[in-house]
């Protein structure tokens, strides 16, 4: 009887011991939902599934950013994501603003926005397209209509692409992507941008003009330029878009003058000078200030990098919340903020870095304040596993630290490198570390992000395209010659351009109009033939 | 032998009362069918009432000019619903040029031609094809019709480039040939949305031409004629109000398709007659498109075109519906 007795009481006490860290897994959970952004929704469905198992429903669905902040505003869901804060007043004097309710910004995510483009030379996909940012700037405002325009091949270090029209697709719908890309161009090229805008300033819907395709949501951009008629195109989407699709990107060319892509690491060297809004009481706290990053000196820094914000209600007597409600957010949200992170890295975003987690901490506590029951017992940043910093070291960013240094390949001038974008490897001579000079601590061994890994590729030793021969002409491309700079890359040969076509598609479309009749119609002619046949055996039986 | 009439019937000049009013479970029928019909009246009208309230502040701000500017830009403050009208009638037109003649000629051998043993699996397939939902539609439009129509759009170009609708700003002869001016048109929306209202008016014009008097098909046959002239001469006469009541239907229903064609079009607000080039926009997917994040001026502009394509839609099936009624079904066979 006694021995019973202690067993229960050793059991109990053995129970306490394993609930009591998790004090957490005692809390009630209730399902949260929320709109926003499709430039972050790839991570954010990735965090929700992984919060799943711990009993946290979160039901997210992108739209884009406008919607996000609209539903917020009119209390029909519990958080909204967007890349830029309430405007305040459209220019059609409509409020953009929460519409009283109570909120805070909260970033959650960072990453570039890229350009992916589908270019192809006889039958091959470009992957290794390089452009300035005025480049850029004057695709998309109409100004530069062809592949073959001198700027390209400038940028290009004198590669020629065929003569093939550029075709940039932008969102349809109201977007921070389109938000983030208009920012940009407005400060770093406003004399491009503000004339074909017609004035100054960001913008959610893209101005739409001559031969842009338009198309809702970053997942249908994609689509849209990986599609079969995507050749010529070139829009902009979060890099996870093209990294998930093995599509390549645009290396963009920064301030040291190299080319870089919006890796975890680019990103993340760039965002370093990102300056937050950290006037409490502002409207606009912890919003981004991103003039530091466009211009960042850095040769790793990828120019158009930002990040995605939360907003998350912390009225004390929100309309939706309850405690359970606001528990799951502040659970979800940290374990986004650290955990979460880890998988940032691979999926083609970059984690955020201490200060803004460390801001973000500060925006889930005012979930407590509105309501002191919820629970944020053992929420520190030195326990939190987020891959730009551990908890020993808060004062340097990891990521930043070992980011490789680019390609010399990648400078302006120089290479074309020949390796391929998209594919979430960095661009860099550094095989070995500690050879770059610069930022020290060239550790290549260990990433935390895992996926992205920093083991960087030496064009000229590894790349298996050094010898390939060009399919349509016969022709050796890229000819080696023993630098580590051209090798494998694609080249325009822009006058045999007609032999790529298979042959007269006269013929070819003659052909399928035959055989589509055939298609639809010789089934039918077939069982009507044995219907017919049956018919004539059964009257001669007879 | 006696006569029908009794000697007497003259005189009795009144006819026997019958109560109007019905009884039992006549009477529970007809309140309760009555009800129901009213309640679709109800519902349209109420429909219609709620749309026209929504858009009147629009209409009084933009005026006659809301029908007469192409440009739909909310930021500027120029809303207007010209491109986006001829937008909504060009895709259904292609689709309804597509979309008659395949559902005519399904219902046809349905009712006429199919052996009896698989009649009924096809009247299932083609009731399964109004069943799926129109995203799938959409997306089948999108990655695996696309491209082939995309090459059948250069192909009319190339040969019947000279008829306006036909033409694309492209050179069809270009060495690379340019794609992407061959996609997201009037022609690839209305290719899916065709897929979408060819099962409706096919049940109709089946539903009618089953109908048509066996007698009449049997003396057409034993007078010697062939099958098809037998459908000309019986069938399609008997039919006619069925099929233009189904192409009606269809057309209601093609002039509202909404989430095919949001995937589909790449939205250009201008006038363009051009159905094969890339771009254009019909009211509803411009309403998909932008009502999410739509403030309240511009949901009462969208809801203002919304009433406008009721209206629309409204008035094609009230002539839908005047000429089936004045082309009664079997009035060409009475003759």
């Amino acid at each position: 009887m006694s021995r019973l007795r202690v067993l229960s009481a050793v059991l109990a006490a053995l129970a306490c011991v394993l609930t009591l860290p998790g004090a957490a897994s005692a809390t009630v959970y209730a399902q949260i939902e929320g709109t926003g952004s499709t430039w972050s929704e790839l991570i954010v469905q990735q965090w929700i599934s992984d919060v799943d198992a711990n009993g946290m429903k979160v039901v997210y669905t992108g739209g884009g950013s406008s919607k996000g902040r609209k539903d917020f505003s009119q209390d029909s869901t519990d958080f909204a994501i967007s890349e830029i804060p309430y405007q305040g007043v459209d220019e059609q004097g409509n409020a953009d603003t929460s519409n009283g309710r109570e909120f805070a910004y909260l970033p959650i995510v960072a990453g570039g926005t890229a350009f992916t483009y589908q270019l192809k030379i006889g039958n091959d996909l470009v992957r290794n397209l390089r452009l300035s940012g005025e480049t850029l700037s004057r695709i998309f405002t109409n100004q530069i209509t062809n592949w073959d325009d001198p700027a390209i091949t400038r940028d290009n270090n004198g590669r020629k692409f065929p003569s093939l029209p550029i075709t940039p697709v932008v969102r349809s719908d109201g977007s921070g992507t389109t938000a983030q890309f208009t920012t940009w161009m407005d400060k770093m090229y406003p004399s491009i941008w503000r004339p074909y805008f017609g004035r100054s300033g960001l913008t959610s819907y893209y101005p739409r003009k001559g031969r842009m395709i338009g198309q809702a949501g970053s997942d249908q951009v994609m689509n849209t330029i990986a599609g079969f008629a995507g050749n010529g195109t070139i829009g902009y989407v979060e890099y996870s878009y093209p990294v998930n699709k093995d599509y390549p990107v645009v290396k963009v060319l920064n301030k040291a003058g190299y080319f870089v892509e919006p890796t975890q690491y680019n990103v993340a060297v760039a965002l370093t000078r990102a300056r937050i809004n950290q006037d409490k009481s502002s409207q606009l706290y912890l919003t981004q200030i991103l003039d530091g990053v466009y211009s960042n000196p850095d040769p790793r820094a990828y120019p158009i990098s930002s990040y995605s914000y939360m907003i998350i209600p912390t009225g004390a007597d929100d309309p939706r919340m309850t405690t359970a409600k606001r528990q799951t957010l502040a659970d979800f949200m940290y374990y986004s903020l650290c955990a979460g992170q880890t998988k940032a890295g691979p999926y083609g975003y970059s984690p955020l870095p201490l200060n803004l987690v460390q801001a973000g901490f500060d925006q889930i506590a005012k979930l407590k304040k509105a309501d002191p029951d919820v629970d944020l017992t053992d929420r520190d940043v030195t326990q939190c596993n987020n891959p730009t910093f551990d908890g020993k070291h808060l004062d340097q960013n990891k990521l930043a630290a070992i980011a490789p240094q680019p390609a010399a390949c990648d400078k302006l001038g120089e290479g074309p490198c020949g390796t391929e974008t998209g594919n979430n490897q960095p661009s860099t001579d550094d095989n070995s570390g500690g050879t770059t000079g610069g930022t020290t601590g060239g550790s290549t061994g260990s990433t935390g992000g895992g996926g992205g890994g920093s083991v960087g590729q030496a064009p000229g030793s590894t790349d298996p395209g050094a010898t390939t021969i060009d399919p349509v002409t016969g022709a050796v491309v890229g000819a080696p010659d023993g630098t580590t700079t051209s090798a494998g890359a694609i080249y325009a040969n822009p006058t045999e351009l007609v032999s790529s076509r298979p042959a007269d598609t006269n013929t070819f479309g003659l052909l399928a109009v035959l055989e589509l009749i055939a298609l639809i119609l010789l089934p039918g002619l077939y069982v009507a033939a044995l219907g017919r046949r049956r018919n004539a055996n059964r009257l001669g039986g007879r | 032998m006696t006569t029908l009439h009794a000697p007497d019937a003259p005189l009795e000049v009144r006819p026997r009362k019958i109560s109007r009013k019905a009884t039992g479970a006549d009477a529970i029928f007809e309140h309760a069918s009555r009800a129901v019909g009213a309640s679709v009246l109800v519902i349209t009208g109420g429909v219609g009432l709620f749309l026209a309230w929504q858009a009147y502040p629009t209409l009084q701000r933009y005026g006659f000019g809301f029908f007469t500017e192409t440009q739909w830009q909310p930021e500027t403050d120029t809303l207007g619903i010209a491109a986006v009208l001829l937008g909504t009638v060009e895709v259904a037109m292609v689709a309804m040029t597509i979309a008659f003649p395949l559902a005519l000629l399904t219902a046809l051998y349905i009712s006429e031609y199919a052996p009896a043993a698989i009649r009924s699996t096809l009247v299932s397939l083609v009731d399964l094809m109004a069943a799926v939902p129109s995203i799938v539609y959409g997306l089948w439009g999108f990655f695996l019709i696309m491209p082939h129509a995309a090459e059948f759009a250069l192909w009319l170009q190339k040969h019947f480039g000279w008829i306006p609708i036909f033409q694309v700003h492209a050179d069809p002869d270009a060495a690379v040939w340019d794609a992407s001016r061959y996609i997201a048109s009037a022609f690839c929306a209305g290719i899916a949305v065709a897929m979408m209202v060819l099962p409706m008016s096919c049940a109709v014009m089946r539903q009618v031409f089953s109908q048509t008097p066996a007698g009449e098909k049997e003396a057409a046959l034993a007078l010697g004629s062939t099958r098809w002239g037998m459908i000309r001469a019986v069938v399609l006469p008997f039919g006619r109000g069925g099929i233009i009541g189904g192409t009606m239907l269809g057309l209601g229903r093609a002039l509202g398709e909404t989430i095919a064609v949001v995937l589909i079009v790449s939205p250009a607000f201008e006038i363009k007659p051009r159905i094969l080039e890339v771009g254009t926009v019909t009211v509803s997917s411009l309403i998909a498109g932008r009502f999410g994040e739509a403030s309240t001026a511009q949901l009462s502009a969208l809801l203002a075109a919304g009433f406008v394509l009721f209206v629309i839609t409204l008035i094609v099936n009230t002539v839908a519906a005047i000429i089936v009624n004045r082309s009664r079904s079997g009035a060409g066979t009475d003759a």
